[in-house]
Parts: C-alpha cells; sequence; structure tokens
C-alpha cells in the first residue's frame, strides 16, 4: 500500500476535529445566551476570536498536508 | 467528441484540469513577466500578475477611499453624505470594535490608521479577486478581436494576452500576506517598546515571579511564538483566499471531465446544470470568506498590539 494513501485520511482527521471544535464553541454560546440574552452581544465578541484561531489552525494544518501530497 | 478528434492536443482533460488549476491561482511565470524590468542586486524586478493586481487594488483605493476622504476633511463640513458615510460607518466600526477594546483607550489614535489600512486593503485585494475581469477581457479577445490564444504569454497578439496569466487575487499569493504579517511583526514590537520601554517590552513576554527552571522552558516558546503568531496570520489569509478559487474552478472543471468521461458533449452540458449552481453557491460563500478574512486579520493584529501594550499574565 503506498504511503501517500494516509494524506487524505489526515485531511479528514483534521477537518473532523475542526468540525467538534466548531460545534462545541457553537452549542455553548448558544447555551449561555439563551441563559443570558442581554450578554449576547458580550458572548459573541468572545466567541469570535477563538473559533478563527481554531479555523486558522485547520486552515495550517490542512495547507502543510496538501505540501506533503504535492512535495511526495 | 474527445481530445483526439478535436486535434488540438493528445493530452486527455484529465491531465489538463490540475495543472490548469494551479495556473489559475498562482503568480503568471517570472520568464514572461507584464512588464519587464531589470534585475537590481539579483532579484529580478519585472512586473508579474500578482504585482500589478497589487498596483490596481492601490489605485482603486486610492480613488475610492482616499481622495473623498480628503476632500470631505478639506470641505470642513460636520455630517457626511453618501459613500463619505458608509466609509465613515465601517471606519467607525473598526475604532469602537476592533481597536479600542483590544488597545485600550491611550493608544486608539496611534494604531487605528494602521488597522484601518490593513482592512481597507485586505477587503479590496480579497474582493477584487472574485470578479473575473481578466477571464471576460480574455473571451472578448479570442471572440470578438480575433486574437489567438497564447499559451506561454509570450505577449504574441495583444498587450491583454500577456496580461491573462496567473491569478487575479493578490492576497492568495502568501508572499503579499506575509509582507503584511512582517508588519504586524514590526508593529507588536514598535506598541510594546513606545508602551514599556524596549528591553522591557522583551522582559513583559515571560510573566515574573516564577522558578528559574520554568524560565529555560517558557523563554524558547514565548520566542517561537512571536514568529508562529505572523506565519499563521500569513497562512490563514492566503490559504482561505486559493482555497476558495481552487474549490471553484475544481467544480467547473467537472463540466469538462464528464465531457470526455462520457465521449459525449451532452454529458458535458447536462453536469452543467448541476455544476454552476454549486459553483454559484460556493461564490456566495466565498464573498462571506473575504468579509470574515479581512475582519480577522485586522483583529487579531490588534489583539497582538494590545497584549504587547496591557501585558496581563
Amino acid at each position: 500500500m503506498e504511503s501517500t494513501i494516509f494524506i487524505p485520511l489526515g485531511m479528514g482527521l483534521i477537518v473532523l476535529g475542526a468540525g467538534m471544535g466548531i460545534g462545541k464553541f457553537t452549542s455553548a454560546a448558544a447555551e449561555s445566551i439563551a441563559r443570558q440574552p442581554e450578554a449576547a452581544d458580550k458572548i459573541t465578541g468572545a466567541i469570535n476570536l477563538p473559533l478563527f484561531l481554531l479555523e486558522g489552525v485547520a486552515i495550517l494544518a490542512e495547507v502543510f498536508t496538501f505540501l506533503m501530497l504535492i512535495l511526495k | 467528441m474527445s481530445a483526439e478528434e478535436l486535434g488540438h492536443s493528445k493530452v486527455s482533460i484529465m491531465d489538463q484540469v490540475g495543472p490548469n488549476i494551479i495556473h489559475h491561482v498562482s503568480n503568471s511565470d517570472i520568464s514572461h513577466p507584464i512588464i519587464h524590468l531589470g534585475t537590481f542586486w539579483g532579484i529580478d524586478f519585472s512586473i508579474t500578475k500578482h504585482v500589478f493586481m497589487l498596483w490596481i487594488v492601490a489605485v482603486i483605493l486610492m480613488v475610492t477611499i482616499i481622495i473623498p476622504i480628503r476632500r470631505f476633511i478639506a470641505s470642513g463640513s460636520l455630517v457626511p453624505t453618501g459613500w463619505m458615510n458608509a466609509i465613515e460607518a465601517i471606519s467607525k466600526f473598526i475604532r469602537d470594535t476592533i481597536v479600542k477594546p483590544n488597545v485600550g483607550e491611550k493608544w486608539v489614535m496611534t494604531w487605528s490608521p494602521l488597522l484601518m489600512t490593513f482592512f481597507f486593503f485586505i477587503l479590496f485585494a480579497n474582493g477584487i479577486g472574485m470578479i473575473p475581469i481578466f477571464d471576460v477581457l480574455g473571451l472578448i479577445n479570442r471572440f470578438i478581436l480575433d486574437v489567438p490564444a497564447d499559451p506561454h504569454g509570450t505577449h504574441s497578439g495583444n498587450i491583454i494576452n500577456g496580461m491573462l496569466h496567473g491569478g487575479v487575487t493578490a492576497t492568495g499569493n502568501f508572499n503579499v500576506t506575509g509582507a503584511l504579517a512582517t508588519i504586524t511583526f514590526f508593529s507588536i514590537m514598535i506598541a510594546g517598546t513606545l508602551a514599556h520601554g524596549f528591553i522591557k517590552h522583551f522582559k513583559n513576554l515571560v510573566p515574573h515571579g516564577l522558578p528559574i527552571p520554568v524560565y529555560f522552558l517558557l523563554i524558547p516558546i514565548e520566542i517561537m511564538g512571536l514568529f508562529v503568531k505572523p506565519f499563521a496570520l500569513t497562512m490563514r489569509l492566503a490559504a482561505n483566499m486559493t482555497g476558495g478559487h481552487v474549490a471553484l474552478l475544481a467544480l467547473l472543471s467537472l463540466m469538462a471531465i464528464f465531457g470526455e468521461m462520457f465521449n459525449s458533449t451532452f454529458a458535458g452540458v447536462g453536469v452543467a446544470f448541476i455544476a454552476i449552481p454549486m459553483a454559484a453557491a460556493i461564490a456566495a460563500l466565498e464573498i462571506i470568506v473575504v468579509l470574515v478574512q479581512a475582519y480577522v486579520f485586522t483583529l487579531l493584529t490588534a489583539v497582538f498590539i494590545g497584549m504587547a501594550i496591557h501585558v496581563h499574565h
């Protein structure tokens, strides 16, 4: 079995991790807004930054995986 | 109509799709630039497609944002109207939501110009990448002006032919976003130096009062963090921009692939009814990504500058 078969598998794992992370974030945000609707703006503001950091991590990992595929 | 019957080339469509997509998102070839400039100190300064797009973005920014603002300030009126109203709304949003919460009241006026420049430049550079002006120019060239195709950018035909190669999104090139991230890197150092002094800024990287062995681990990690944060900024913007365009082009190439696989034009045209709406949906998502990525770059720069000014461990 060629070793490049694990690279798409890795990409799928990255997407899985990012999806789970963003899902947890959003559910926590929705729950806390439901508890305290007045704080909706603050909660959205607090969620913004970590969300995009996580997306950045996922994109970085995808870029490196793609590089591995190209340079194999 | 297979490739062999067409007689254009003996290469199958499946083999052409990959290089075609790469060609559409990367920079044009340095050996066939748009404008030929000399080589100084070992660096070839010829104008390639992405540099040309940077110039176009700069001109559009100047005409759309800078000149109206200067005219408004010079006229001295207090209430903006029309387009100036929109610019003021966006600038207020950036200053009050992005800059002030992170940088603090004292330094807002110092760092707002830089962050507004980042926001508007990245927004326009990303957005212009979504407008297929060069594809339309190529179509006009080929079918109305009857200039033959120019696969290697050798400037046969007219000047428009030389401009067609390479991707349109300047910020899809990691060198461009790397330059922006370098500005962020130095801004963080300058912010910390202005607020605390040069040596104290670097001493502020690690919290005080920890046992000595912890410092041996913490200092290398913090120094690496100094470089990783701008690197992540670079790759985040560049990969988001190229990735969207690659997805769009791959969907549109489905038509040709299906046409070749089933050896009939009707299969290709039939797939068009699925591929083109999906490509339109991905393009709509791309517009959201364009706005969000400009916002995120500016926000993260503001957060890093704020972390250098208000050190809290």
